[in-house]
């Protein structure tokens, strides 16, 4: 129960945080989104589930009584509520908790006006992350799906920057268009397994395709269907992690969003992309993710190239941490085409990773508008000498991304690394490795010249106010989120070890079907 | 010696491109309004031509409640066209534009 | 009874806690984190010691399960500590100079007027204890991999202490080029790093690691099947290609050529940092990988080629740089470079002892050099142009003196330490050359720059100490303390006497190889957890395979065995004596004059540093800026231009095709009647009916 807990939890805290005064509203979210938090801690403490939750040998954890109960019926086809957790989804469903509580508190600031309705949006949208993240039934997963979308265009749109209303639309369209690809993707899916399935349930139809029973459709063989469905939810999906070339409502998206909302949309957002080309591309369809892994390989290794040099070429830095991140999300690409558990298990030990560094990072830009109400490298210089805190705090996240030993991003990178090195289903995988691994000097030298001018040098900033020292509010999140990085980079093991037993499964599937090449 | 149908139906063509000619380079609604009546009256004759050449009543039926149609037609217009010059002064037609997109 | 090897670990972990203090409640310390820092190198120092004894005594210790970092997938990656005597002499010689480095700081940051003006001290401490602690773990470490995280830490707290002067301009600059540069360095090595990993499935260095499996192969061709080699490669090539990724690390750290324009600039942090990074961490850190993992090396021939190639021509290029420099630390800067390119050139001809030992001695001289131009820099106001300094030798009789031991350690006066293991360096390198003519090349390289650093060593005394004073600061020079002395006495003492370590020409001369105690010390190899293993980390075995494995044989000297070195030794001895009596010559006069303006064009050349930071600048700003630039342009223009096209086009096309729509009711009918007459002709031409 304690799954439907959490949304009940949530979206009637957010109702809640709606009808309430503007003034209690900021308090009153933070207290109803410890709710969420102390529940995924929970479920973090007491998971004892196994195994990949597509396959047949997982052990559930915490699924509830509820499950199986079917809300509606289409013809052959029943609607069902189906919502469980395992090593792959259960620390993202942890992650959102973290990360939206922490938004919370560092909107105290920033957000000044129609704060009862900012705060019940995150409120709605956590409580659809949450869903996307544990719905196994494919109609009720993608009405989560859309549903994140809604609060955040509106929060993009009523609170962003001067051209917020652009971004959002952007942002609404681009997603939008992409969710009708996957849609008729994974419609094809269906109609390939018409006569077998029973459900919409993610599992079945799964194990279904595992086992041979997809069928050809009209024109397409069986191979042909599941190379189209493939890619049309790959095309879907790749919107949202993003991926070159579909990447560019990001940077927009970041830099008109409030600081808070950067925060969900890099933290939690985009692992929604990664995580469901994660269940449905590489664990439905391994065979044709091998088949195309040069392909796949040579789109991440792009990506991480090619958003690196953007970022490199920015000069606000929203813009540059949006742009890494374009670049981070291709390491996950690559570690899932590896097929390797060190591969898939880094992909996801990565968007972790990504999620707290990218939203450390965003978060600290926040406090450092905060106070000069400018993020362009050229204006400013010398912060450390009057935002110690903040500075040194964006030295140690902006280490964090480049990867230094002992936090999580070395640690994620590395693994991605080891595990698409010697992958044996993709051809010349040493030099895609090599080739992406190359991101790291070039995520080194933005950030680096970025810190350079804008904290270091002798101070200026064109401002006719005394800077005072950021509330305790806006930095504790920081330090909650360097404290986590660190512990993930120190000890992955505390949640790898969850991950690797959820993808040990998709790797030998993918041995299986896939031939091994 | 009856009319051969053909005559009616030319007469009928006619009335029709008189009424058409009307709309086509009219301005005032009020010549519209005839225009239209004039068209519905042409459709009437047809109707009735070919109801009295096949000898079945159903023609001019129809014609009947094409005449009570265009009763209604025209109350509905002509209060169209009040509005019209209340706001415009005058009943031209191609001064309210605003409302197309 | 405690062991010695279970504290190893506390060697890292006391000037980490020291770096915890620091952060956290330094700045209501009586010293401002200064004094925990002290305790905790002290502390290291003793451990360090404690740990040589028990190697001594014992036997090495290998343990590569102190921490298991990750555990999935096949094989486990974890940290560990690895005493033998290689790391043990290091984790001594490291420990030793961070302490000495920090009772020096509380002299030159915390007595000095303008950096306590500064401030900033708990942060200073702070990045000095986690420097010595990441380099003590670097040292200590068991595998690669943990090397490589320890080895990173390493630059991160180069990038804080270089950039220690936040508030000017140039250091934050000089500190992102020395990260920057080393991170392309890392870049290889990480490649390496992984590489190794998933070609051997294990990083240890000691007991069955890959330096093991890859000599074993390499010697008997066992083992291919735990040996996982891309595509249809080659073995041996695939080693070869492992051994140069991570060798591109080396050169970064360890500033060798062409990458080493970091290191001049990193002179823009504290004096003692620059004698910390370049006596005992971060520089050396570099070649004490390649010893680290030399069983690796020692068998591919094309990679101990290059190492020997790259060694050779630094130490030459860097010389040339040093002699024309007026900064005291620039001079000092392309010395370390030039030395540490020796040591490279030892490891690529075999000489693991050679590297070593030159290694040793370099730590120390090099450190008293550092921390001697620190004491001439606080006495007079922050100069450091040695242009305006002169005749300190009165006024500064412990600094000069002790200045001078490093002078002639460095510049390879007998008996001095820098004599010793320079000839054996270049000894090693004749042996092997006299039989292959690209290390014969090396070999000269390395003898011509004897030359060089015997000339720019003494240039930079008699210009900084004798002659007269050329400025009213040189003239008046502050009083030094005890804590800057302290250190000076200390280095003075033992830049003299380690030479004494390893004096092969004595003992080829009287046959006694007893008194090569650093040699038989990194021969020794005995197990104290019993295995043969050890066998695989000494210098015969290292020597066997560079012999009979990467098949690099030795050449005998025209002279008797007896007489060589000492011929050779002779040769180096009179090249070195030659550079020193020039710079006398033009130099030790009371009006010494500048003497590069004569050189002219080459002058200029080589004073722009071969225009080579030009070049390295031009390649980040010149071409990868523009292709940044460039990328945006099309990205902005191209991707989202194509992306906002896509709704300019139907915004557009909307807006044209509602005109269509005018308003007027007659132009609808006109549409109606032409459409419904267009209709009409069409069904007739279909229909037949105009036939």
């Amino acid at each position: 129960m304690i799954i439907e807990a959490l949304l009940a939890v949530t979206l009637l805290g957010g109702i809640a945080v709606l009808l309430a005064p503007d003034r209690l509203a900021g308090k009153l979210a933070f207290g109803i989104s410890l709710g969420p938090l102390l529940g995924g801690l929970w479920m973090f403490w007491q998971f004892d589930g196994s195994g990949n939750l597509m396959f047949d040998s997982a052990a559930k954890s915490f699924e509830s009584s509820l499950s199986g109960t079917t809300l509606l019926s289409m013809g052959p086809w029943d609607v069902q509520w189906l919502a469980a957790v395992d090593g792959i989804s259960l620390p993202l469903v942890v992650l959102s908790t973290i990360l939206t509580t922490l938004a919370i508190v560092s909107a105290w600031t920033p957000i000044d006006e129609r704060q009862s309705q900012f705060y019940a949006l995150v409120l709605f949208m956590e409580a659809a992350l949450i869903g996307v993240f544990t719905a196994l039934d494919f109609f009720v997963w993608f009405v989560f799906w859309e549903g994140v979308l809604v609060p955040m265009v509106l929060l993009i749109g009523v609170w962003g920057g001067p051209r917020r209303k652009y971004a959002a639309i952007k942002f609404l369209v681009y997603t939008n268009v992409a969710s009708a690809v996957l849609f008729v993707g994974f419609l094809g899916l269906l109609a390939g397994l018409d006569g077998t399935i029973t459900s919409f349930a993610l599992p079945e139809i799964s194990q279904a395709i595992h086992a041979g029973e997809l069928q050809g459709v009209g024109p397409f063989s069986p191979e042909e269907l599941a190379t189209v469905s493939f890619f049309a939810m790959f095309a879907g999906f790749a919107v949202k992690v993003p991926i070159v070339p579909v990447h560019t409502w990001l940077p927009d998206a970041h830099v008109e969003a409030p600081t808070p909302v950067s925060v969900l949309l890099a933290g939690v957002l985009l692992k929604m992309g990664t995580y469901a080309l994660l269940r449905f591309n590489f664990t439905m369809l391994p065979e044709v993710a091998m088949a195309n892994a040069e392909l796949i390989a040579a789109i991440a290794v792009i990506s991480i190239l090619y958003g690196a040099m953007l970022a490199l070429a920015q000069r606000d830095l929203k813009r540059i941490v949006a742009y890494s991140s374009v670049s981070s999300m291709g390491y996950v690409i690559l570690g899932l085409v590896a097929f390797t558990v060190y591969g898939v298990g880094g992909a996801t030990f990565q968007m972790l990773s990504h999620g707290l560094i990218s939203g450390l990072l965003f978060m600290t830009v926040g406090v450092i508008y905060n106070t000069t109400h400018t993020r362009m490298v050229g204006d400013m210089s010398g912060l450390a000498d009057r935002m110690p805190v903040a500075s040194w705090v964006f030295v140690a996240g902006a280490f964090g991304y480049m990867g230094l030993p002992l936090m999580s991003g070395f640690a994620a990178e590395l693994f991605v690394f080891i595990g698409a090195f010697g992958a044996e289903g993709l051809q010349y995988s040493p030099i895609f490795t090599a080739l992406g691994m190359f991101g790291i000097v070039i995520v080194a030298g933005y950030l680096l010249s970025a810190m350079q001018k804008s904290l270091f040098g002798p101070f200026r900033l064109e401002t006719d106010y005394e800077i005072g020292r950021a509330p305790f509010h806006d930095v504790a999140p920081l330090f909650v989120l360097l404290g986590l990085i660190v512990l993930l980079g120190v000890a992955p093991d505390v949640v790898f070890d969850m991950v690797e037993s959820a993808t040990q499964p998709i790797v030998d599937a993918a041995a299986e079907n896939g031939g091994g090449a | 010696m009856t009319v051969p149908v053909e005559w009616y139906l030319v007469l009928s063509a006619a009335v029709f491109c008189i009424g058409i000619f009307g709309i086509l380079t009219r301005r005032n609604a009020l010549i519209f309004l005839i225009s239209v009546e004039l068209m519905l009256n042409a459709a009437n004759i047809n109707l009735v031509a070919f109801s009295h050449f096949y000898g079945n009543a159903t023609g001019q039926v129809f014609a009947l409640f094409t005449i009570g149609l265009a009763a209604a037609e025209v109350a509905i217009g002509i209060g169209i066209i009040l509005v019209l010059t209340r706001n415009f002064g005058e009943a031209d037609v191609t001064l309210p534009t605003e409302m197309r997109w | 009874m405690v062991n010695a090897f279970d504290l190893v670990w506390l060697i890292a972990a006391l000037p980490f806690l020291s770096f915890v203090v620091s952060v956290t409640v330094g700045r209501w310390l009586p010293k401002e984190g200064a004094l925990p820092g002290i305790a905790a190198t002290a502390g290291s120092l003793a451990l360090s010691l404690w740990a040589f004894l028990t190697v001594r005594s014992s036997g090495a210790h290998y343990e590569n399960e102190l921490y298991t970092w990750i555990d999935a997938g096949g094989f486990e990656l974890t940290f560990g500590v690895l005493v033998d005597p290689l790391s043990s002499m290091m984790l001594v010689l490291v420990s030793l100079v961070a302490f000495l480095v920090h009772v020096f700081s509380m002299g030159y940051m915390n007595d000095d007027e303008l950096h306590r003006e500064k401030g900033g001290f708990p942060r200073y401490y702070a990045g000095l204890g986690l420097f010595s602690a990441s380099m003590l773990a670097f040292v200590f470490s068991s595998n690669l991999l943990m090397a490589f995280m320890f080895f990173e830490l390493v630059g991160l707290c180069s990038w804080i202490l270089i950039g220690f002067w936040f508030r000017e301009e140039a250091p934050p600059s000089a500190a992102k080029k020395a990260f920057l540069v080393t991170r392309f360095g890392d870049y290889f090595f990480l490649v390496g790093v992984v590489g190794i990993l998933v070609t051997f499935g294990t990083s240890g260095f000691a007991d069955g690691g890959f330096p093991q499996i890859a000599s074993h192969f390499l010697e008997t061709g066992e083992g291919a099947d735990h040996i996982w080699v891309p595509g249809d490669l080659d073995t041996q090539t695939w080693f070869s290609i492992l051994g140069l990724l991570v060798l591109g690390g080396v050169i970064g750290k360890s500033a060798q050529f062409p990458l080493h324009t970091w290191l001049p600039d990193a002179m823009e942090g504290p004096t003692p940092v620059s004698a910390l990074i370049h006596a005992a961490t971060m520089v050396a850190a570099g070649v004490y990988l390649v010893a680290r993992m030399f069983g690796f090396y020692a068998g591919l021939p094309t990679v101990l080629a290059i190492i020997a190639f790259i060694g050779g021509f630094t130490a030459l290029f860097a010389a040339s740089m040093g002699v024309v420099k007026d900064d005291i630390k620039q001079v000092l800067a392309y010395s370390t470079i030039s030395q540490y390119g020796y040591m490279m050139l030892a490891l690529g001809v075999g000489g693991y002892v050679a590297a070593s030992f030159h290694l040793l001695n370099h730590a120390f001289f090099k450190a008293l050099l550092f921390l001697g131009a620190g004491a001439v820099i606080v006495a007079t106001h922050h100069h450091q142009d040695m242009w305006k300094l002169g005749g300190l030798k009165r006024e500064m009789p412990v600094t000069y003196y002790t200045f001078l031991a490093g002078s002639l350690a460095l510049a390879g006066i007998v008996p001095f330490s820098g004599f010793w293991s320079k000839d054996e360096v270049l000894y090693d390198a004749l042996l092997i050359g006299l039989e292959q003519p690209l290390f014969l090349a090396a070999y000269a390289m390395g003898l011509l720059a004897v030359f060089l650093t015997g000339f720019y060593t003494f240039r930079m005394v008699f210009l900084t100490f004798h002659g007269e004073p050329r400025s009213e600061h040189a003239e008046h020079p502050e009083p030094l303390r005890w804590n800057t002395k302290g250190p000076l006495a200390v280095l003075g003492v033992l830049a003299t006497v380690t030479g004494l370590l390893n004096m092969k020409p004595v003992a080829e001369l009287i046959g006694n190889h007893d008194i090569l105690y650093l040699e038989n010390w990194l021969d020794s190899g005995t197990a104290a957890n019993g295995g043969e293993w050890m066998g695989s980390l000494t210098y015969h075995h290292y020597g066997h395979l560079v012999h009979e494995v990467a098949g690099l044989h030795e050449g005998s000297p025209p002279p008797s065995a007896e007489l060589a070195p000492i011929v050779f030794g002779a040769i180096s001895l009179s090249l070195a004596l030659g550079g020193a009596l020039l710079a006398k010559s033009i130099y030790d006069v009371p009006e010494p004059e500048r003497m590069t303006d004569r050189l002219g064009p080459v002058g200029r050349v080589v004073q722009r540093n071969y225009y080579l930071d030009e070049f390295q600048v031009w390649l980040a700003t010149g071409v990868t800026e523009p292709v940044a630039r460039a990328s945006n342009t099309f990205d902005q223009g191209i991707i989202d231009g194509a992306v906002n096209a896509t709704s300019s086009v139907s915004l557009f096309s909307g807006e044209r095709v509602r005109r269509i729509q005018s308003g007027a009711v007659t132009n609808y009918v006109l549409v109606i009647v032409m459409s419904l007459i267009v209709f009409v002709v069409a069904v007739g031409i279909v229909g037949g009916w105009f036939l």
